[in-house]
């Protein structure tokens, strides 16, 4: 008689070599090519954020007043628009801080999934996902400090202020950080997995705690964008095809490092073997 | 340029250096990542090689 007992479904374990590593390169020329346009549509498609606002003058410089004293706007025609505010250019920077930002949660959630995957199954291969998945996460993090320190030090003055979102970000970016220190301090393979593990889940839950952050702390001045309104269409469209080809990139990343590590790994094996013998 | 023009496009060129160092940082991080991994590549090749030459001296020994 058949044995009509089920047997555990047997997870095939990731490896190198699959269709997701012939899918890579041209993920990676596609999230090339994405960027690309992304950045030339944030400079020449979606139009400029206003800025202060620019009051009519007269000839020794001060400002014009109605008969109720409000401050009259002074208006420009560019581009078939009125326009009576300053112009920041310096928002741009926005339109790849923002998907590297997002990139940056994606690839700490891909993180936890295998530190999970490790600790329910103590299987070295997701600790190997978890670790590279850690890597990714810390390049778009740093991005994403880069980024945000250039268009904080030019749009609020200074290179740091202890705002709830930069704060909560900085905290994940330490906790990434720790979990890499972690791995190197550790002899024992199987330990190291498994606190690094830990680590990497702890710094997962930072992630909704960032993202919210904003919302929940009304005084925060770090700007909220994904609200109704929040963004026009060109700025929208801008935005998804840069994060489009910044997840493109990632994906591509991750699994170049994967290959490599994977390769390395067998050489590992067989150097063993060979010792034995 | 009238003043008022001015005053619109007033803060392109004290951005634009900030700009420009935001977007070349990250992609400097993005290619020194990409380098990191072609250097491991490189190193695991030298060490399949000198795995060959291990294999080819034992084969020569065994033979």
């Amino acid at each position: 008689m058949p044995d009509t007992k089920r047997q555990p479904k047997q997870r095939s374990l990731p490896e190198a070599g699959q269709m997701a590593d012939r899918v890579a390169p041209f993920a990676l020329i596609v999230g090339i090519v994405l960027t690309t346009v992304g950045f030339f549509l944030a400079f020449f498609y979606a139009a400029p954020v206003n800025g202060a606002e620019v009051y009519a003058r007269d000839a020794a410089g001060n400002i014009l007043r109605d008969s109720a004293g409000n401050a009259l706007p002074a208006l420009e025609e560019i581009g078939g628009q009125l326009v009576s505010n300053v112009l920041l250019i310096s928002q741009k920077i926005f339109y790849f801080h923002m998907p590297v930002a997002l990139v940056s949660f994606l690839a700490l959630a891909v993180a936890a999934f295998y530190c999970v995957r490790f600790l329910m199954t103590k299987q070295q291969r997701y600790d190997t996902c978890a670790r590279i998945s850690m890597e990714i996460a810390l390049v778009f993090v740093i991005c994403t400090m880069i980024t945000g320190e250039m268009w904080t030090r030019f749009e609020w003055g200074v290179w740091w202020t202890w705002e709830p979102r930069l704060t909560t970000y900085l905290i994940l970016m330490l906790v990434v950080i720790a979990y890499f220190v972690l791995r190197n301090a550790l002899d024992d393979p199987e330990r190291c997995a498994t606190y690094a593990a830990v680590v990497g889940i702890i710094a997962f839950v930072d992630v909704p705690i960032c993202f919210m952050i904003t919302r929940l702390v009304p005084s925060s001045v770090h700007p909220v964008v994904l609200r109704e309104g929040g963004m026009s269409a060109d700025m929208g469209i801008t935005l998804v095809l840069v994060l489009i080809g910044m997840l493109c990139v990632a994906f591509a990343l991750y699994r170049m490092r994967f290959r490599q590590v994977r390769m390395q790994e067998r050489v590992e094996a067989l150097k063993a073997a060979l010792d034995e013998e | 340029m009238n003043p008022v023009l001015q005053e619109i496009y007033s803060t392109v060129i004290p951005s634009a250096p900030y700009i420009i160092a935001a977007y070349a940082l990250l992609w400097v991080v993005l290619l020194m990542y990409v380098l990191f991994v072609v250097r491991g590549f490189k190193k695991t090749e030298k060490q399949i090689a000198i795995l060959e030459e291990a294999l080819a001296e034992k084969e020569g020994l065994n033979r």
